[in-house]
């Protein structure tokens, strides 16, 4: 059979074609994901400072966190495998790891948020290649968020007649 | 003061650019790049290998002549191999072979369909494709496409070409690792040496033809032996030409009745049967 002779060919063409259209997909539809529950967490606020702003404080605290993995598709590795020859952005990781932190951070404010936290200080983003670099691709990345929530603590009942 | 998180900028942190264009321009880019680097190492490598003094060739390939010499050989099999040496002799007289260059011809008795020449003018004829041919001219052609790979310095050539494009690829596949990348520059950088296989194949065939009809008067055994070896491997059809190391059957008879009509050759002419040292032998195939 002829087209055995090319086999190699035609599993390379077709998983660079599968990594091309479902990585795409998936992708765009993870975008959208993102964007939409960035609105919907907009009233979760998470900044870099170390200080509380001063109307925080007192407060109650606690460390919140959150961390996505994200993979990465055979065409983007492709792409990405040329590019490291001759260097420059690598776009397509790029995309990769903006929704592994943008994720990260969500779900770290989703956390905040289920235990009625509305500000978080301190926020740190930490990523690391959780493959090892094996094949010396980058199939997997993790995104870390944490940070310190704050809560101004209730307030005092109100004054009863005494 | 007002407290906000604002919608990150989309544009900062990634391009907004179709994938699609990074990935031609590294297919083009760097992959051409690739593929026209090996072109030119692979020119330049398989000419100086073929400057090499034939006897310092010889001399290198040295294991492989004696591997063949020493292989055991029955009365029948000795006898089909100097049936052929005499048919070699003659070919190589009419080709001509220039002094300095000989051939040693050998046969194999395996089913393969196929005989090749080697380093050192070393000739394999194996039993599958022997037992194919109908006519001493088919034979003759084989043998004679042979010994012109061995005129035109093609096994150095090509081994010239495989030992420098091959270290040049080691070192750029360390900097690609083993990388979806590095797998595909390796292919890139096949591709122009598949091309020079073609055309090695072409040349010899060419210089074959003129060997045939000195011998013969006619090119008749030439398109015997390529419908033979079409034969053998069903569904060329299917075959891109650019992945293949010889030329697809139909264009190599188109060329080679080109050039017998632009010589003035006789296309076809009385076939001699061929003699029984050449036959098959019992139920071999």
């Amino acid at each position: 059979m002829s087209w055995l002779d090319y086999l190699d060919w035609i599993v390379f063409l077709t998983l660079l074609a599968v990594g091309y259209f479902a990585g795409r997909a998936a992708e765009s539809r993870h975008f959208a994901s993102i964007r939409k529950r960035e609105k919907e967490l907009a009233r979760v606020l998470a900044f870099a400072t170390k200080y509380p702003p001063a109307a925080h404080v007192p407060q109650e605290v606690r460390l919140v966190s959150g961390s996505a993995v994200v993979g990465s598709d055979y065409f983007k590795q492709f792409v990405a495998g040329l590019r490291t020859l001759i260097g420059g952005r690598m776009k397509s990781y790029e995309t990769l790891l903006d929704r592994a932190r943008r994720e990260a951070v969500l779900r770290m404010k989703e956390e905040a948020r289920r235990r009625g936290y509305r500000l978080i200080v301190n926020v740190k983003v930490e990523s690391s290649n959780i493959t090892g670099g094996n094949r010396g691709g980058l199939p997997a990345v993790e995104a870390f968020a944490y940070g310190t929530a704050l809560k101004p603590v209730a307030p005092a009942e109100p004054d009863r007649a005494a | 003061m007002r407290l906000e998180n604002r919608a990150p900028e989309e544009t900062v942190n990634y391009a907004d650019e179709h994938p699609l264009k990074e990935f031609a321009l590294l297919v083009i880019g760097v992959l051409g790049a690739i593929a026209l680097g090996a072109a030119l190492l692979g020119f330049f490598a398989g000419e100086l290998a073929a400057r090499v003094p034939f006897a310092t060739e010889r001399e290198y390939a040295r294991g492989i002549a004696e591997r063949f010499e020493q292989a055991k050989l029955t009365p029948a099999q000795r006898e089909t191999r100097d049936a052929l040496r005499a048919l070699a002799a003659k070919l190589a007289a009419a080709m001509p072979l220039p002094p300095e260059i000989s051939v040693s011809t050998h046969y194999a008795d395996e089913p393969t369909v196929n005989a090749m020449a080697t380093l050192g003018g070393q000739l394999v004829f194996y039993r599958g494709l022997l037992h194919k041919l109908e006519s001493e001219e088919a034979v003759a052609m084989v043998l004679a496409h042979e010994i012109a790979h061995v005129r035109l310095r093609h096994p150095a050539a090509a081994m010239g070409r495989g030992v420098a494009v091959g270290l040049v690829l080691s070192a750029v596949s360390i900097g690609a690792g083993r990388s979806l990348g590095g797998e595909a520059v390796q292919r890139a950088a096949v591709l122009p040496l598949l091309k020079y296989s073609r055309d090695q194949e072409r040349d010899a065939d060419q210089l074959a033809l003129g060997a045939l009809v000195g011998v013969y008067g006619h090119a008749g055994g030439a398109a015997e032996v390529f419908k033979a070896l079409a034969a053998a491997v069903p569904g060329e059809g299917a075959r891109l030409a650019i992945l293949q190391t010889h030329p697809l059957t139909e264009e190599r008879i188109a060329r080679l009745q080109a050039l017998a009509r632009e010589r003035g050759w006789p296309l076809d002419g009385p076939r001699t049967p061929l003699p029984p040292a050449l036959r098959p032998a019992g139920a071999g195939g």
